[in-house]
């Protein structure tokens, strides 16, 4: 079949699965603020977390192809497709096209409806387009990663599957009889122009399941498109990137969990940073090196809103361990995140499959300074910083004065011995000058400020005297070494020194030439601890992008930013890492760091090209 | 034996329980603030937000001391152990029921498990037992509520 052009993109060949594993790149993400599922390009959804985006998946088979859930809805017969969100949204369609016809498959978890809905709802819907397309769709859900039985029953009608206290139930509109066999519910039907096929999902968790009629599925399912567009209605961005912005709003929406304001870092675990490797977490927590970033983009993107609901989780999660923070918290605010692994075989092979993140014990400086500037930003745009916070600030800089000159585990959570981390030290240098602003503004209380000055003056001549080495040009990795990180490119982003200087202009340079592939840019060299390699780091490459914007080179700046831009999946989503040889993605996704940094870069050269 | 005696006790034995939660909180044991989460059912404005979530806290101890000593009026004992008990009930169906399912019901700066992203949620909803507030809050809201139940009963 030739070649072809529709309004979902362009169409191609299906990227063929190995071992049962689809390519990361072919993941589209669907949600709706409480959990996320990824659904390839052959119509499979292979995760799905419910009830929330850190709870164990029911749709697991990305991290077990054997054992794990999964919920297929595709053409028997050979077929090709084309996808894209429908615009505006966080609605997937993708198009099968086969040799007798063609049908649009649209998915979508459903949004608060104005009648009695179920807790979770995930809609599959199938709309005949040209001729006859013979389809099978087939629900195999696996509780618990896979560890619960799951025990599948008859409610009125309805095909279930439970176990404990989680149910699903699936209701079918003119997509052939459910059936029930051994290990899942499954039917087939055939398209016809103009037919259309309802395929949902009803998820209940602690309470009865709800079983929607026809009718209440199509008005939440056009509710919930209408919700996508009216929230991007409001977004503000209008520069020249503004398809690739307007995607990662929509993306970073989804990791925004909504129960409490936390942002999750990526709405998966254990998807792997090399093939078979080691390297394979569990993001599904919020970070503290995120804050700032996720900040500005907020604000950036008229998310007045959310930027409130995310300093106030902010300020709440981190209470517990005032005035030391953890690099991480759960998305509930809780800050335990018991690192264990599971029995499952892994994205290809790749083990442990980890849930939960040890590094939460760790000791991460630049967190420090990530939790004051954005205070700073929320108080620049108007937010309100009380008294209690103000104060808590305070102790926070006072912790600051005390820990800087220790070692630490650094933005990157190395797993080797601490180190003075370049970046760690800046963002201590951050920490003390955002306090000292605020001290000025009186949004916390000034007695400390000689101190501060003192010890953020003291702290940069340590950066300046101990983490620069002539012999490279460069701002290095820790201190007295020779070693390059594409992290220190954050301090220049977030105002530490002149960014038009001799040594910013030089370590950018020296950094780029050091860690880069192409467009890409990996995180650094030297030792963390682990065994293998990993990918290059998406977001490095746009916090370059952005440091030459800042540093004065807007040309070449807006010249690697197209050229990032190119580099998301058909839907233009991201994930953690990209192998440079193959293009192939690596690590979880969607990763909101990539998709913060996207937006950071984008608006700084906007804001470069204005000024 | 009297109401008043009800309410100075409740009024106590309120104060009581706010002190040791409050500790509790200095002591980074819990994030539970009640009175926080009172008041920003009442305002956005968090310092106002403490204030008045004092005074409506003070105001729901009293009326649970009224509750208390109508069920004791009821029960004709008034020894402390089983006002102790009574404590303890309380704080259970607290944590489990009160603000773990009716307060996010209706606190309008609240999380629920059925926000999605047509929402904005300015608090994190509490959890079971209050646990996303921190793991040892559970310990620290049966201790305070066991604290209230003694404390009436003394002055009963």
């Amino acid at each position: 079949m030739a070649a072809m052009t529709t309004s979902g993109g362009q169409m191609r060949e299906v990227s063929p699965r190995r071992g049962g594993y689809a390519p990361l790149r072919s993941y589209a993400a669907i949600g709706d603020g409480r959990s996320v599922a990824l659904v390839a390009e052959d119509g499979r959804i292979d995760w799905l977390s419910w009830p929330d985006l850190d709870s164990p998946a029911v749709f697991g088979a990305v991290l077990d192809a054997e054992a794990g859930g999964r919920c297929l809805v595709a053409p028997t017969v050979p077929f090709r497709v084309a996808r894209r969100y429908l615009p505006e949204t966080n609605v997937l369609e993708t198009t099968f096209v086969t040799e007798t016809g063609s049908v649009r498959l649209l998915d979508a978890m459903t949004l608060a409806g104005q009648s009695l809905g179920p807790s979770r709802e995930l809609q599959r819907r199938v709309e005949g387009l040209t001729g006859r397309v013979p389809m099978a769709w087939a629900v195999r859900p696996r509780f618990g990663f896979a560890q619960k039985p799951t025990r599948f029953g008859w409610r009125m009608g309805t095909p279930v599957a439970t176990a404990g206290s989680d149910a699903l139930a699936v209701r079918v509109f003119d997509a052939g009889a459910a059936q029930v066999c051994e290990d899942q519910i499954c039917g087939s039907f055939a398209s016809a122009p103009g037919s259309s096929a309802v395929i949902a999902l009803s998820a209940a968790h602690q309470e009865p399941l709800v079983f929607p009629s026809r009718a209440e599925l199509s008005a939440r399912f056009a509710e919930t498109t209408a919700s996508w567009r009216s929230w991007i209605d409001t977004r503000a961005y209008a520069g020249s990137f503004r398809p690739a912005v307007i995607r990662s709003a929509l993306a970073l929406k989804l990791l925004i969990f909504a129960p409490s304001g936390a942002v999750a870092a990526a709405a998966t675990t254990s998807l792997p940073e090399q093939i078979g490797g080691e390297r394979n977490w569990d993001y599904r927590f919020c970070w503290v090196r995120d804050a700032s970033f996720t900040m500005a983009a907020l604000l950036r993107l008229g998310c007045a809103a959310e930027a409130q609901a995310y300093f106030w989780w902010l300020v709440q999660a981190t209470q517990l361990t005032h005035p030391r923070l953890q690099p991480l918290y759960r998305l509930d605010g809780g800050a335990h995140a018991r690192e264990r692994s599971l029995p499952v075989s892994g994205y290809l092979g790749s083990r442990p499959v980890r849930v939960g993140n040890a590094a939460a014990g760790q000791l991460q400086l630049d967190t420090y300074g990530e939790l004051l500037a954005t205070a700073w930003l929320y108080a620049e745009a108007g937010g309100r910083v009380d008294r209690d916070i103000g104060h808590r600030l305070g102790e926070i800089a006072d912790l600051v004065c005390r820990t800087w000159r220790r070692p630490d585990a650094g933005i990157w959570e190395v797993r080797s011995a601490p180190a003075h981390f370049t970046q760690s030290k800046m963002m201590c240098w951050v920490a003390l000058d955002r306090a000292d602003r605020m001290a000025v503004r009186g949004l916390i209380p000034a007695g400390h400020r000689a101190r501060w000055a003192e010890q953020a003056a003291a702290c940069r001549d340590f950066i300046e005297t101990c983490c620069y080495s002539s012999a490279r040009g460069s701002y290095t990795r820790t201190a007295g070494e020779q070693e390059l990180d594409a992290s220190v490119l954050l301090g220049l982003l977030a105002g530490y020194g002149d960014p038009r200087g001799l040594r910013w202009r030089s370590s950018v340079d020296v950094i780029r030439q050091g860690l880069g592939h192409g467009p890409y840019l990996y995180r650094y060299t030297g030792e963390d601890g682990l065994s293998g390699h990993e990918g290059a780091f998406l977001s490095c490459s746009f916090w370059l992008a952005e440091a030459l914007a800042r540093t004065g080179r807007r040309g070449e700046a807006t010249e690697l930013m197209e050229q990032l831009v190119a580099l998301a999946n058909d839907v233009g989503l991201y994930a953690e890492e990209v192998d440079p040889a193959s293009g192939a993605f690596l690590g979880n996704l969607p990763q909101g760091l990539s998709h913060l940094a996207l937006i950071s870069a984008a608006t700084a050269i906007t804001e470069q090209v204005s000024s | 034996m009297s109401v008043w005696q009800a309410l100075a006790g409740g009024f106590v034995g309120t104060a009581a329980l706010t002190t040791l939660l409050r500790a509790a909180t200095e002591f980074h044991l819990t994030r539970m603030d009640l009175p926080f989460l009172l008041g920003t059912a009442l305002t956005a404005d968090r310092t106002r937000a403490k204030a008045l979530g004092y005074a409506a806290h003070f105001v729901l101890g009293l009326v649970f001391a009224v509750i208390y000593y109508a069920l004791f009026t009821a029960l004709g004992r008034h020894d402390w152990w089983i006002w102790s008990i009574f404590g303890a009930g309380h704080g259970i169906f607290s944590g489990t029921v009160l603000i773990n399912v009716l307060l996010p019901a209706v606190h309008p700066r609240m999380g629920t498990t059925l926000s999605d992203s047509t929402s904005v949620a300015l608090l994190e909803p509490p959890g079971f037992l209050a646990r996303n507030y921190g793991a040892q809050t559970a310990t620290f809201g049966l201790i305070a509520h066991v604290l209230y139940g003694t404390v009436i009963a003394l002055f009963l």
